[in-house]
């Protein structure tokens, strides 16, 4: 699904090189949940954002579902994170003032099937357990459950892999239990997630663990029995 | 994306916060509605001008005695330089003349009738003068050949003369008296209104040209000759013809000036139209005043909504939103507002085109040019002032406006 191959970032700032990210190799297969580790500052949403194709790497190669993305332009790139990729991050990034059902149809907007538009995003909130919220502005709504709008919003596309830059950072431990579990869920259904986290007990949940340090990948394990949400 | 769901989206976006894009709005909205305003009162005037020409005739030129001949100005008798013979002359030998018809006009000539008494334009002309200025007797009749030759006094009034010295009664048959003169009335003209000059074409009284000049006004010359051509395509050359023929015959050195003045139709238009253009001038410069100022508030209204949307853009461009939908969605905002004021500005305009002309004598008329003028240059100031907005919005790093 994802291989990448000595991926770097390097950001040149007042003449002085910042590497965020360097000789990162890694391989993700299809259907595989994966957590990355790391302490604040240590490059893994630069490493999550070149993962989803929403910011470019410095130097190596990047290949995803068996295409090189080093050779997309920016309309490649958009297209394949409105294709095959869904987004959720820290903050929800919902749009204020369009209502959840509305929110979860945003990347039907940009993409060439815009037909029964509501009825979709209605299935994909029930999916999340919104059914009932689906007219409601994410003012209207709690910290978890807009963020499971947001997870609405990053599957109506049916996209194959879904990036999380610390989804439950912002959130209630019940609400963080509640976004764990659908991960789980979406999981179990074959979907492929990455997601990043601060929490061990978070990246617990996941079957592997990326940790990383100083720009590298300093260990990749397997989580021999990942903990099953409980309610 | 759709452009139906754009157009939603920017709505909701605009709707978002009504005080800015009030704001936005404003130099449109003026710019438009002194732009409609000046458009339409000069393609009033224009039409009126055109209307007026037209009944000057396309075909037809007008040859004055004297220099420098304004339109609508009437001059004075005392040049007596242009004769019946030279209307006989330019008949009889320029070759693309089919008609002339000479003239004498006078100004607030007195009239009576017994009690009642006016003032009258007073046209001495032969009986061709009808159809060559297409104005026929609505009642009675005519002056006539026999009327030219007996230098009969008879007069065909104007409406506005029936009104003054009969109340309205039936005058045919009836005395009045011109210039302490005694006529008799034979005739109706028909209703003409107001030239562009602002004379009243009803306040006119025709009486044979020879009567006009041996018992009125005891002199020989003319006011004027009026001329219809056979081709009007070839006025120009036709007018060199008559320049010359009477060059010749009034003796006229070379190096001196004309004792006459030609006015073709484009001339006669091009007077007439000169009226009120400082105002105008005015009008030019407050629409496109308000029109840049009006673009440079949207785009840095624009520029500040580029910059608190940062976040908007990132999720947009997150889940798929290429440059260009970006780019297009900033400037349907851009353009609806633009659009928005310019249909607000049509409205106001026409509205003040109708308070103006309350308040003075106003040529306008309710056409589609204006509006689609204005409506048209809207579309380019909301194209102008989003372009750069749009584009740094398109341009935006999504990794950095997710921040
Ligand atoms: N535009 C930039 N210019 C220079 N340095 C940058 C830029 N963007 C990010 N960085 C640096 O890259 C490093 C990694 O940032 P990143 O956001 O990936 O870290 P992170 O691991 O996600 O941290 P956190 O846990 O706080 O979210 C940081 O040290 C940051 O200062
Ligand atoms: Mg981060």
């Amino acid at each position: 699904m994802i291989e990448v191959n000595e991926l770097s970032k390097v950001y040149v700032k007042n003449n002085e090189e910042v590497i965020v990210l360097k000789d990162i190799c890694l391989r993700i297969d299809e259907g595989e949940f994966v957590s990355v580790m790391a302490p604040s500052g240590m490059g893994k949403s630069t490493l999550l954002n070149i993962l989803g194709c929403l910011d470019k790497p410095t130097g190596g190669t990047y290949t995803l579902d068996g295409v090189s993305v080093e050779g997309m332009d920016d309309d490649e790139l958009s297209r394949t994170r409105n294709k095959k990729i869904g987004f959720v991050f820290q903050s929800f990034h919902l749009l204020p003032r369009m209502k959840a059902w509305e929110n979860v149809t945003l990347p039907l907007i940009y993409s060439d099937t815009d037909s029964n538009m509501k009825e979709k995003a209605g299935a994909a909130l029930n999916e999340v357990g919104l059914g009932d919220r689906v007219e409601h502005l994410p003012r209207e709504l709690s910290g978890g459950q807009q963020q499971r709008v947001a997870i609405a919003r990053a599957l109506i596309n049916d996209p194959r892999i879904i990036f999380a830059d610390e989804p439950t950072g912002n959130l209630d431990s019940a609400s963080g239990t509640e976004v764990m579990r659908i991960f789980k869920e979406l999981h179990r259904k074959g979907r492929t997630l990455v997601l990043v986290t601060h929490d061990m007990e978070t990246a617990l949940q996941s079957d592997r663990i990326i940790e990383m340090r100083d720009g590298g990948i300093v260990a990749d394990r397997t989580v021999e029995a990942p903990t099953e949400v409980t309610k | 994306m759709r452009l139906l769901g754009m157009g939603k989206q920017a709505v909701a976006a605009l709707a978002d916060n009504k005080s800015r894009t009030f704001l936005m709005m404003l130099g449109i909205v003026i710019g438009v509605a002194t732009l409609t305003i000046i458009t339409s009162s000069v393609l009033g005037a224009r039409a009126k001008v055109m209307k007026n020409v037209g009944k000057f005739g396309f075909d037809q030129i007008a040859v004055f005695a004297g220099s420098g001949k304004k339109l609508g100005v009437f001059r004075s008798l005392d040049v007596t330089t242009l004769t019946l013979e030279d209307a006989e002359a330019m008949e009889a030998e320029i070759g693309n003349i089919r008609e002339v018809t000479p003239q004498i006009n006078r100004r607030n000539v007195p009239v009576k009738h017994g009690n009642l008494s006016s003032y009258a334009t007073l046209v001495c002309a032969n009986p061709n003068w009808s159809s060559v200025w297409q104005t026929r007797a609505a009642r009675g009749r005519f002056i006539s050949d026999e009327d030219v030759s007996r230098l009969a006094r008879v007069a065909v009034i104007g409406e506005t003369m029936v009104e003054d010295l009969f109340a309205g009664r039936d005058p045919v048959g009836e005395q009045i008296l011109i210039n302490n003169l005694p006529f008799k009335v034979i005739g109706i003209l028909e209703k003409r209104g107001t030239s562009p000059a602002g004379v009243d074409m009803d306040g006119r009284i025709l009486i044979p040209l020879s009567t006009g000049q041996k018992r009125v006004f005891n002199i020989d010359h003319l006011g004027m000759i009026k001329v219809a051509l056979k081709d009007p395509a070839k006025m120009d050359a036709t007018v060199g013809d008559v320049a010359a023929l009477l060059r010749e015959r009034h003796r006229i050195q070379a190096g001196t000036e004309d004792d006459f003045t030609i006015v073709t139709p484009t001339q006669a238009m091009t007077m007439a139209s000169k009226i009120s253009s400082s105002f105008t001038l005015f009008l030019v410069l407050v629409s496109a005043v308000s029109l840049i100022v009006g673009a440079i508030v949207i785009a840095n209204i624009m520029f500040i909504g580029v910059n608190e949307r940062r976040a908007e853009i990132g999720i947009r461009r997150a889940v798929g939103a290429k440059k260009q939908d970006i780019l297009i969605q900033f400037l349907i905002e851009s353009l609806m507002v633009a659009v928005g004021g310019g249909i607000i500005g049509v409205v106001t305009g026409l509205l003040g085109l109708k308070g103006l002309s309350f308040f003075m004598k106003f040529p306008s008329a309710l056409m589609w040019q204006p509006i689609v003028l204005a409506l048209f240059c809207a579309i380019l100031v909301g194209l102008l002032a989003g372009i750069q907005p749009a584009r740094k919005a398109a341009g935006m790093n999504p990794v950095e406006a997710l921040k």
